[in-house]
């Protein structure tokens, strides 16, 4: 799609930089943009609270479609009995007809729906930003217990935040599994928000 | 100007404060005392306010490109700005460790309301691989997909 002046910008949230993020980019021969982001200021700019997301940017700079979950394809997953849903073929057409078509294509919102998805930080949301960029700092700093101080600041003013607690839950990898589960199976709220790609009246 | 021998001390001394505001972190080794001996209040020198957040005190305000705050006499004593009521009073969050004297900032919404009313992407600034700073607006006259993943 490259000959229709559209460009992907791929940004790992990843506190622990190249180290941890570019043999994924080196195994998946990446011809996009490739950005390393430790202090997940991509999230933090576009009200990001999970992984993978994506958001449509049009030329002058619009917001043609806020976050929602970005896979390339589709799959059910279980664990621990429950369900989660991953849904990646429609998502993959929705962004070809944008491309092709622009602002005349049927995926763009419209400013009622985009204001209907977007909201303002909450006091506690804006916090816990500062929070967690106190936590990445001391994490650069090599100073772990400071780090993991803040990170649990974060996740306890933001706790649907999923990104808040992986980033964290990595530094300490044998009982990742194990966290990452108890607070799904815990989550009444879907894992990732069912894909709206057209909503009603779109 | 202050003479050789200082600048050097200053420069190898642990700061006084770091601060941490957007994709920096400044280091400060001349601060203020506050008044009331507040351990989380921070007092910084009012000529190191720009190189923070690109703010200015001016008479009208403290001012950034086109928007000035009116700010309280008490946000000023002498050589020093009050960082941490000036933060208050913009609605800015702000998380301070104390004891490693280091204040991490937020966002400044005053700044940056354009994208949940205006619709419009923000300048996000990230590194790439090489650590080369990338701008997002650079990439205006583009169709855009940004996409995020992480390897955990």
């Amino acid at each position: 799609m490259k000959d229709k002046n559209f460009e992907i910008v791929a940004a790992a949230q990843d506190t622990g930089g190249e180290a941890a993020a570019g043999k994924w980019y080196d195994a998946a021969k990446a011809t996009f943009t490739t950005l390393v982001d430790t202090r997940h200021a991509v999230s933090t700019a576009f009200h990001l609270i999970n992984v993978p997301m994506g958001i449509w940017i049009d030329e002058r700079g619009r917001v043609v479609r806020p976050a929602e979950p970005a896979w390339t394809s589709s799959r059910t997953d279980t664990f621990g009995g429950k369900k989660l849903e991953i849904e990646g073929e429609p998502y993959v057409t929705a962004l070809r007809d944008w491309v092709v078509n622009g602002d005349a294509s049927q995926y763009v919102l419209s400013d009622e729906e985009f204001a209907r998805r977007v909201k303002p930080r909450s006091a506690a949301e804006l916090e816990a930003e500062a929070a967690f960029k106190l936590a990445v700092w001391f994490h650069q700093e090599g100073r772990p217990e400071l780090a993991a101080k803040y990170f649990e600041r974060a996740q306890a003013l933001n706790p649907d935040d999923w990104n808040y607690h992986r980033q964290e839950w990595s530094f300490t990898p044998q009982e990742a599994g194990k966290k990452w589960l108890e607070k799904f199976q815990k989550q009444t709220e879907p894992y990732y928000p069912k894909l709206e790609l057209k909503p009603k009246g779109g | 100007m202050a003479p050789a021998a200082l600048d050097a001390r200053a420069a190898t001394a642990p700061p006084a404060a770091t601060v941490l505001y957007d994709d920096k972190a400044v280091a400060l080794h001349a601060i203020g005392r506050d008044p009331k001996r507040a351990k989380e209040a921070l007092w910084i020198r009012t000529q190191d306010l720009p190189r923070i957040n690109e703010f200015e005190v001016k008479p009208q305000g403290a001012c950034r490109a086109d928007i000035c705050i009116p700010i309280p006499k008490a946000m000023v004593r002498g050589r020093y700005f009050d960082l941490t009521a000036f933060a208050k009073k913009i609605g800015e969050p702000v998380v301070v460790d104390t004891d490693a004297r280091v204040w991490s900032f937020g966002e400044i919404q005053a700044l940056g309301g354009s994208f949940v009313e205006g619709r419009m992407a923000p300048d996000v600034t990230v590194p790439d691989r090489a650590g080369r700073p990338v701008h997002l607006a650079h990439l205006r006259g583009k169709k855009v997909l940004v996409v995020t993943w992480a390897s955990w």
